[in-house]
């Protein structure tokens, strides 16, 4: 079934404190080499999606060099992937829903032939078919399905959409952001919707200042009888990034074997730029335990239980302890690092210790020398 | 079809059977063997040409062509994609009147004359296609147009006693050639050839036809073609090159040179210098995981890894798996490998797609001075608890 993609690159950006000061939520680093969007990107890549606009609002300078022509993810800019950056200022300020984001993609939505098209944000990381989902849409009969995951709500945390499905899998209760208890769904931040529906809500809604997707469409609409709504449940892992404090726990979830299994599959690689770095080297006396390595690094000095990006260099003696560092970071001899996120090309000067709480990790900005 | 003028097209001599690396090219071209934990042989004259910007590369291949073919595609990774230029696989194909195999080195060229003339250059590069080295191509060929060369050879400097072993260039103080000896018993300098020669074009295609008309020629650069430029009176030079090189056409040398990227000053510093990055084709893989139970020193070790058990002064290549309680020493480790737990690898090579069964010991210790590489042939499988003796290979 031919369908088209739509990716909110600038979702959640005010909730991930200085992760996003100068980038996309789509292009931050996760995983030891990815970024966010890697994984949405390479769905629909390998889902057969083969016309993508990404929807960026500001900051999206940093996404642009990762993506450049898009070859890594087996597209192309320009024949197969488009940049929707605003038409014009009078947009910028607080950033506002989906909805209003939409209106940037109208010309692609009208002049595409798609019969559907998919929404996703890039902040839920998963391995996801969605040629799938969009033929259980189909087979759904309904107007609108949103991909959602059981088990993360937990009557504590905010769920942005919460569904409530009955047996035979029919949506009983919907809610936007909302502490939902157990038995409730959470919304993945993707949905399948039929272009032309789209097309008419966008052209309908805007207008009348309705500018998010989940509170001015998807709960009024539904809750009028308008909209039937089916949920797709998602049964393998999906790591929900929506705050700091969750980007740091989901770096180190990957150290869980079944967590890296399901996220990267065989048959649905996740890919991402390629930066030909040399394999990483282990020095005489270097030594990573529990921890994921990605290439390009040297390392000299003691690593557990941490994420250690591209290009790193951990110096003789140096302590690194449930720590989450992004490329380029250089950590000098006998620095002694717990609960800490460096962001990319951090410099940690030798003898220095860095200390976070496991449940406050001590975040460094980018480009920053401690 | 003519395009413009080029200044310096490369020709890369692929088509070595590779006999003496046995199991490793069974199936595989040469160039096509992997190095380096996430690299091939033929990236590294690749990527010395991109980097020195020559983006015209011809590759000339008979053996095995098919994976060879596959890895370099459409040259995207090497940022060799052009539509005017870029790098083409060059097998020996039929043609109207005669169809033959590649004869010899100069023969290979001479059956592609077509295919540089396309691009009309000044010069033509002739590289081979199992060295490791990085070398800037665009200082040589500076060099070759200051001399107003026809022919210019890169040598290296060899200890006397092993130069009896290489094609030795006798050279004038200006670094003029008079004298051309192929593994000369009593070697009157130390200067080796590299096997990697500039050519002017218009001199290179002249002797290529007149070699080729020769019926006791062997059609090799080496044996026919430098003589015959040497005895016509031509102008050749030797242009110097003292960074690191290494012929891996032996199962020791190709285990040696990887042994070479090990250590904090490395004998041969793939990191750097900046602008000489080594490009391959990526594979799609996670970082590595290292597990609690695991041990490294010394090592290599690329994306996509999953390491439970110890690994010393070795190169683990990408998407490997070494199991808890096995170890690895001294050795070279193929993309792909399986190494189930308790498995023991010492002084080996373990070709691509491999599994090693929990238990199974291949290869053993340095004896009486005496390292003997073990190595096992692409896609093997040895059951549990198999013994491989040092030096077998299978």
């Amino acid at each position: 079934m031919e369908a088209m993609g739509i990716i909110f690159s600038n979702i959640y950006d005010s909730k991930m404190g200085n992760l996003t000061w100068e980038r996309t939520s789509g292009s931050i680093p996760f995983g030891g080499r990815y970024r966010q969007i890697d994984f949405v990107l390479s769905n629909m890549s390998n889902s057969g999606i083969r016309n993508i606009g990404i929807i960026t609002k500001y900051n999206y300078q940093s996404l642009m060099d990762h993506l450049a022509n898009c070859e890594d993810w087996d597209l192309h800019l320009g024949e197969n992937v488009r940049f929707l950056p605003p038409y014009a200022t009078g947009h910028t300020g607080a950033y506002r829903g989906k909805l209003e984001a939409l209106q940037t993609a109208l010309p692609v939505l009208e002049r595409s032939d798609a019969e559907y098209v998919i929404l996703s944000d890039t902040t839920v990381l998963c391995a996801i078919d969605f040629a799938e989902v969009v033929d259980a849409h189909v087979a759904s009969g309904c107007d609108l399905t949103v991909v959602a995951k059981a088990g993360r709500a937990d009557g504590r945390r905010t769920q942005t959409l919460a569904l409530k499905v009955d047996d035979s899998g029919k949506v009983v209760d919907l809610a936007v952001d909302y502490c939902a208890p157990k038995d409730y769904l959470s919304g993945m931040s993707m949905f399948v919707i039929e272009r032309k529906k789209l097309l008419n809500i966008i052209q309908e809604l805007v207008p009348h200042g309705k500018c998010y997707f989940e509170r001015d469409f998807v709960l009024p609409q539904y809750n009028e009888g308008k909209l039937s709504v089916n949920v797709y449940s998602f049964q393998n892992i999906a790591l929900f990034n929506e705050s700091l404090q969750e980007f740091y726990e989901n770096n180190l979830k990957l150290l869980d074997q079944d967590v890296r299994h399901s996220l990267f599959r065989t048959n649905l690689p996740i890919y991402t730029k390629v930066r030909d770095s040399v394999p990483t080297l282990f020095g005489e006396h270097g030594q990573a335990s529990d921890c994921l390595v990605a290439d390009g690094c040297h390392i000299f000095g003691n690593a557990n239980h941490s994420v250690i990006f591209r290009e790193v260099d951990l110096d003789e003696d140096t302590q690194v302890e449930s720590s989450v560092l992004m490329q380029g970071s250089k950590v000098g001899a006998r620095s002694q690092l717990r609960y800490v996120i460096l962001d990319k090309n951090v410099t940690v000067k030798p003898d220095t210790r860095l200390q976070g709480t496991p449940e406050h990790p001590l975040y460094i900005s980018k480009g920053v020398t401690v | 079809m003519q395009f413009q003028k080029k200044r310096c097209v490369a020709m890369l001599l692929a088509g070595g059977q590779g006999s003496r690396l046995m199991v490793l090219t069974e199936n595989t071209a040469k160039p096509a063997v992997p190095f380096g934990g996430k690299y091939r042989i033929i990236d590294f004259p690749l990527s010395n040409c991109v980097n020195s910007k020559i983006d015209t590369v011809g590759i000339l291949t008979q053996y095995q062509p098919l994976e060879l073919n596959e890895y370099i595609g459409n040259g995207q990774p090497w940022g060799l994609n052009s539509s005017h230029g870029g790098v083409q696989v060059l097998p020996p194909y039929a043609k109207s009147k005669n169809s033959e195999w590649y004869k010899g080195t100069a023969n290979a060229i001479y059956q592609n004359i077509g295919f540089i003339q396309r691009y009309n250059p000044d010069n033509v590069l002739i590289l081979s296609g199992d060295h490791i080295y990085k070398m800037d191509y665009a200082a040589m060929l500076k060099f070759h147009e200051s001399m107003d060369s026809d022919c210019t050879i890169a040598v290296r400097d060899v200890p006397l006693k092993e130069a009896s072993r290489f094609g030795i260039m006798n050279t004038r103080e200006d670094g003029s050639i008079y004298e051309f000896e192929e593994k000369p018993k009593v070697p009157k300098s130390t200067n080796a050839s590299m096997g990697i020669y500039i050519f002017k074009w218009s001199v290179l295609k002249e002797f290529l036809e007149a070699d080729e008309a020769d019926p006791t020629s062997e059609n090799d650069f080496g044996k026919n073609i430098i003589p015959a430029l040497l005895s016509s009176g031509h102008r050749l030079f030797a242009y110097q090159f003292d960074g690191y090189w290494k012929d891996v056409g032996t199962i020791s040398s190709l285990w040696e040179a990887n042994m070479d990227l090990l250590g904090k000053h490395p004998a041969f510093d793939i990191y750097g210098p900046e602008g000489h990055k080594i490009y391959a084709r990526n594979a799609t893989k996670p970082a590595s995981y290292i597990a609690k139970s695991a041990e490294l020193h010394e090592s290599f070790v690329a994306d996509g890894c999953e390491i439970y058990g110890m690994i010393e002064h070795s190169v683990i290549s990408t998407g490997c798996t070494v199991g808890k309680g096995a170890e690895v020493i001294d050795s070279v480790i193929m993309p792909d490998v399986v190494i189930e737990n308790g498995a023991s690898i010492r002084n080996a090579i373990i070709a691509e797609g491999c599994v090693i069964r929990a238990g199974a010991k291949i290869g053993g210790d340095v004896e009486n001075g005496e390292r003997r590489i073990s190595v096992i042939g692409k896609e093997k499988e040895i059951s549990e608890g198999t013994v491989i003796e040092p030096g077998a290979i299978v």
